[in-house]
C-alpha cells in the first residue's frame, strides 16, 4: 500500500541536534512530493532544556501542527526522560526509538524532586510497544562523537527500518553539514545502519 | 503584484520567516523594533535576506516603534516587531499612532507566547486592538503569515490606521510550504497622503465641537478615525481571509490562527467561521453561522478576547466556561477539544513521576559568578529581565526581588529609599536591560540624590533571545567602531562616583569589588564583563572533576547552578554528584564553592 503520510515526533534536550534532524527528513519528504508541517517546542531556560519537534508529512494537505496524543507512529527520542514524556501519545502500533542517554533534571539535581525509582529503561521497554532501544556508551566510536551525532545514528536506523535509500539519505547529509563534518556525520549514518541491522535481524 | 515572467514555487519556511517575506513583498522600507520570543528572527530573516530594506534593533520597543511610525509619516511602508510583552513598552507610542492620518502603511507584527512555550507571559496583544481600536490580524500558518502581513499594509493605508499582525509561539516555529515567486522583483512602496499627522487629540477636540474648532486650519488636520473603522468593520464581512464554511448544523465555531487547525483536526463536521482579521468582528458572518447551528463555540488562544466581542454584538457563543483559561489552560491543542466535544474520545494521560526540567544557566554564564557571590555574602539584591533571572528560581536564591525589562535599578533606589538606606539593596542588570529602559533609573536615582549599587553585566549581547546587538556591542546592523557606547562612559557621564570594571571569571577581584561597592557610601556601578559563553562560543578552558573519595555530597556546587554539574545515578544504585565533561567550559566557578577542596581542574 502507498504510503499515506506518518506522524512523528522528535525529542530530547537542547543541543542534540534535533532541529537538524527534522530538517534532513523533511527534505527528504520534500523530495518524494508529500506536504509537510513541522513544529518545534523548545522548553524553557537558557540550556538543557527539552526540545520537541512535531514533524507531519501526509499526501494531503496537513492541518494541525500538533500531533493529537495517541496519533503518534514515530517517536524517535535522543533522551530516555524526553521519551517518557511522549510513551502516551502513541499509536497502538507505534514504533519507539530511545537512546538510552540521560541529562539529569535539574529538579532532581536541586533535589526539589526525587527522581523516579524505575530505571527509564526498562519503563520504555515495558510500554507495549515496539520498541528500539540505542546505548550510546555500547555504541562509541572513535570515529565520531557519538553523543553529538546520535541524530544521524537514529537518522539510519529510521531508514533502515523504513526501507528507505541510505545513498540518497547520505546525499542529503552531505547537502546539509557544513563541510568539515560530513566525514563525521557519514560515519554516523554507517553506524547507525550497522546496529538497525543487527537489531533488525 | 503578477508579473509576467512569475515562477511560483514552494519553499518551506517558519511563521518568522514567511512574515519577512511578506514585509519584502508589500515593499516596506523600514523595519524596526526590539528582540523577544517568540517573533526575535521575523528581523533576522528580514536582515539577512531582504538587503533592500532598512532594519534596526532600537534601543526598546517604544524607540522602535517610533521609528516605524516616523517612517510611514514619510510615506513609507513600515513595520515594528516586538513581543506583546515589549508592546506594553512601547504602548504610549501606539496610542498616539492610534487613529492619525497614516501615509505609508504601518505594521506591528507582535509575538504572544501562547502555552508560554518559550518564554515567561502569558498576554494577548489582542487587548491593544480593543483598547486603541486598532485591526487585529492572526493567520494559521506559514502561507497565511506571508499573504496576511500583505494585506496589513493595505488596510493600514486604506483604513488609515496602524494594523496588527498577531503571531503565536506556534506560528513562528511551525515550517510549513509557502508559494513564492522565484522571479519577484523588489519595489518600495511610497504614498504621502496627508502632509501633517497628528494624535487623536486635536480630532477629539472637533468632534466635541469645542470652541474654534471649525477653523479651516483645524479642520485641516481632522481625520475622522471612528469612520475608517466602522467602515472596515462593515467591509470584512467580505475580506476572503474571513472565511464561513458552511457544513453540519450541530456544531459551529468561530476561530483563528492555529485553533482553526486543531478544529479542522477533529471536528471533521463542523461549520466553522475561520477569522483572518481578528478585529474588528464581520458581524454578518458571525450572525449567518449563529442561524446556521445549533450550538456555537468560540475556539481562540490567550484570552477571551472574541468572545467577549461576539458577546457585545448580543450573540451568544460557548467559549471559556467550557474551555477555561489560563491557569487551566495554556493553549488549545487538538486533544483539549477532542476531549470537550467529541463523544467517547479515549483519554490519554502522560506517565506520572517525569521530573521536571528547570531552567539552568550556561555552563560558564558569568551571571553565575555574581550570583554566587551575592548568595555568599548575603547580600540582598533586585534582579532585572536578563539571563541571571535564573538566579531567582528556588534553587539559586540569589535575588530577592524581580520585575519586567530595565526596572532593577529603580526598584533597589525605591527600596532604598523607603528603608532610609540602611542597607544597601543592589540592582543587578544586563547589558541589554541597562541601555533599554534601565539608564533611566539611573538617571533618576542620581538627580533625586538617591545612594545605590547597580551590577551591570556586560556579556557584549541581548543574550536571551539568542544574542543580538545592543548600543555596547561590537557588532550589529549598522555598527560602526565610533558609535559604540560605553557603559562606563555613560555611567560617568551620569554623575555616578564609583565606577569599576571587572573580569567574571576572576572570582577574588569581582567579589571585592562587589564588597566594596556595596560598602562605599556614595552611587557605585561595578561592570562585570565577559561576553555571553554561548553566543560567542569562547574557547572552553579544561574540565574539571569531583574527587568522589572527597566529595560528602553537601551540594553546594550544584547550587550554583551550573548545567554541568549533574547527581547522577551510578549503575549500582549510589548517587555521585559530577561534572559532564562535554559540559564544562572549565571556568573554575564551583571550585570556590566546595569547601572540602573536593572539585579539581
Ligand atoms: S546565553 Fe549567555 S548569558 Fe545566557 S545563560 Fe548562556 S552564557 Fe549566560
Ligand atoms: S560542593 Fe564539594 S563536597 Fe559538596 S557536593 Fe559539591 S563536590 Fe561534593
Ligand atoms: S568549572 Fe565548574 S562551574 Fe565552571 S563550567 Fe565547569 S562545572 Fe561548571
Amino acid at each position: 500500500m502507498q504510503d499515506t503520510g506518518k506522524n512523528i515526533i522528535i525529542a530530547g534536550v537542547g543541543g542534540q541536534g534535533i532541529l537538524l534532524f527534522s530538517n534532513l527528513l523533511s527534505k527528504y519528504y520534500m523530495k518524494l512530493g508529500y506536504e509537510l508541517k513541522i513544529s518545534d517546542v523548545i522548553g524553557l531556560g537558557q540550556r538543557g532544556g527539552g526540545v520537541e519537534s512535531h514533524f507531519r508529512y501526509s499526501n494531503k494537505p496537513v492541518l494541525s501542527p500538533f500531533i493529537k496524543a495517541g496519533d503518534v507512529d514515530y517517536l524517535l527520542s535522543f533522551e530516555q526522560t524526553e521519551t517518557l514524556r511522549y510513551l502516551h501519545c502513541m499509536k497502538d502500533d507505534g514504533v519507539i526509538f530511545s537512546s538510552t542517554f540521560e541529562l539529569s533534571t535539574s529538579s532532581v539535581n536541586t533535589r526539589l524532586e526525587k527522581d523516579m525509582p524505575e530505571s527509564k529503561t526498562e519503563l520504555i521497554k515495558s510500554s507495549g510497544k515496539k520498541t528500539f532501544i540505542i546505548d550510546p556508551d555500547e555504541n562509541k566510536s572513535s570515529d565520531f562523537d557519538i553523543s553529538k551525532m546520535m541524530n544521524i545514528v537514529m537518522l539510519a536506523f529510521y531508514a533502515e527500518l523504513r526501507g528507505y535509500s541510505h545513498d540518497e539519505m547520505i546525499q542529503i547529509v552531505k547537502e546539509s553539514v557544513p563541510e568539515k563534518f560530513i566525514e563525521g556525520n557519514i560515519k554516523a549514518y554507517e553506524k547507525g545502519i550497522v546496529i538497525a541491522r543487527a537489531q533488525l535481524a | 503584484m503578477k508579473k509576467e515572467n512569475t515562477i511560483s514555487t514552494m519553499k518551506m519556511m517558519n511563521g518568522n520567516e514567511a512574515v519577512a517575506r511578506g514585509a519584502f513583498e508589500a515593499g516596506v522600507k523600514v523595519a524596526s523594533g526590539f528582540p523577544g520570543t517568540p517573533s526575535t528572527e521575523v528581523m533576522d530573516y528580514t536582515q539577512q535576506r531582504y538587503p533592500d530594506i532598512y532594519c534596526e534593533w532600537s534601543t526598546n520597543e517604544k524607540v522602535g516603534l517610533e521609528v516605524a511610525i516616523g517612517a510611514s509619516f514619510a510615506g513609507y511602508r513600515s513595520l515594528a516587531v516586538m513581543k506583546t510583552v515589549g508592546l506594553h513598552v512601547a504602548a504610549d507610542a501606539l496610542g498616539g499612532a492610534a487613529g492619525s492620518q497614516i501615509n505609508g502603511g504601518l505594521v506591528l507584527v507582535v509575538g504572544d507566547d501562547v502555552g508560554r512555550i518559550a518564554g515567561d507571559d502569558y498576554n494577548d496583544v489582542r487587548h491593544y486592538g480593543n483598547m486603541f481600536n486598532i485591526p487585529v490580524l492572526e493567520p494559521s500558518d506559514s502561507q497565511e503569515a506571508k499573504d496576511l502581513m500583505i494585506k496589513a499594509f493595505e488596510i493600514s493605508e486604506e483604513y488609515s490606521t496602524p494594523v496588527i499582525l498577531k503571531i503565536t509561539s506556534v506560528i513562528c516555529k511551525t515550517t510549513s510550504g509557502v508559494i513564492i515567486d522565484e522571479n519577484y522583483t523588489y519595489e518600495v512602496k511610497c504614498r504621502v497622503k496627508y502632509p501633517v499627522s497628528f494624535s487623536k487629540v486635536i480630532m477629539t477636540t472637533m468632534m466635541m465641537n469645542a470652541k474654534g474648532s471649525k477653523h479651516p486650519k483645524l479642520v485641516k488636520c481632522f481625520n475622522d478615525f471612528p469612520a475608517h473603522i466602522k467602515r472596515l468593520a462593515s467591509d470584512c464581512n467580505d475580506f476572503d481571509i474571513n472565511k464561513l464554511e458552511l457544513k453540519g448544523k450541530k456544531i459551529g465555531v468561530i476561530t483563528a490562527g492555529t485553533p482553526y487547525f486543531y478544529t479542522k483536526e477533529v471536528l471533521h463536521d463542523a461549520s466553522i467561521l475561520k477569522l483572518g482579521l481578528v478585529m474588528p468582528l464581520p458581524e454578518k458572518l458571525i450572525r449567518e453561522l449563529a442561524q446556521h447551528v445549533e450550538k456555537l463555540y468560540v475556539i481562540e488562544d490567550g484570552h477571551d478576547i472574541m468572545e467577549k466581542n461576539i458577546k457585545d454584538l448580543g450573540i451568544s457563543v460557548i467559549g471559556k466556561e467550557l474551555f477555561p483559561k489560563f491557569p487551566e489552560m495554556m493553549r488549545f491543542t487538538p486533544d483539549i477539544i477532542e476531549e470537550k466535544l467529541v463523544p467517547d474520545a479515549p483519554k490519554r494521560a502522560v506517565m506520572e513521576g517525569i521530573p521536571f526540567r528547570l531552567p539552568v544557566s550556561c555552563a560558564g554564564c558569568s551571571h553565575l559568578f555574581i550570583s554566587q557571590i551575592l548568595r555568599k555574602h548575603k547580600i540582598k539584591a533586585a534582579s532585572d529581565v536578563t539571563c541571571g533571572l535564573i538566579g531567582c528560581f528556588p534553587h539559586m536564591e540569589a535575588y530577592q526581588l524581580q520585575k519586567c525589562m530595565g526596572s532593577s535599578i529603580a526598584l533597589a533606589h525605591g527600596f532604598n529609599v523607603a528603608t532610609n538606606h540602611k542597607e544597601n539593596f543592589v540592582a543587578m542588570i544586563g547589558d541589554g536591560g541597562f541601555w533599554a529602559t534601565g539608564i533611566n533609573g539611573l538617571m533618576n536615582l542620581i538627580f533625586n540624590d538617591s545612594r545605590s549599587t547597580t551590577i551591570i553585566v556586560d556579556n557584549s549581547c541581548l543574550a536571551m533571545t539568542g544574542g543580538q546587538h545592543v548600543a555596547s556591542s561590537e557588532f550589529g546592523f549598522n555598527y560602526k567602531p565610533e558609535n559604540k557606547l560605553e557603559i562606563a562612559k555613560v555611567c560617568e557621564a551620569i554623575g555616578v562616583k564609583d565606577i569599576v570594571t571587572v573580569d567574571a571569571y576572576e572570582f577574588e577581584n569581582l567579589e571585592k569589588a562587589i564588597l566594596n561597592a556595596v560598602n562605599a557610601n556614595t552611587n557605585s556601578v561595578v561592570i562585570v564583563q565577559k561576553p555571553c559563553v554561548t553566543k560567542f562560543k569562547l574557547p572552553k578552558g579544561d574540565a574539571y572533576s569531583i574527587d568522589q573519595d572527597l566529595c560528602t555530597q553537601c551540594r553546594k556546587c550544584i547550587n550554583i547552578g551550573c548545567l554541568a554539574i549533574e547527581s547522577k545515578k551510578a549503575k549500582d544504585g549510589k548517587v555521585e554528584i559530577v561534572i559532564n565533561e562535554d559540559l564544562c567550559v572549565g571556568c573554575g566557578l564551583c571550585s570556590t564553592a566546595c569547601k572540602f577542596d573536593a572539585i579539581k581542574s
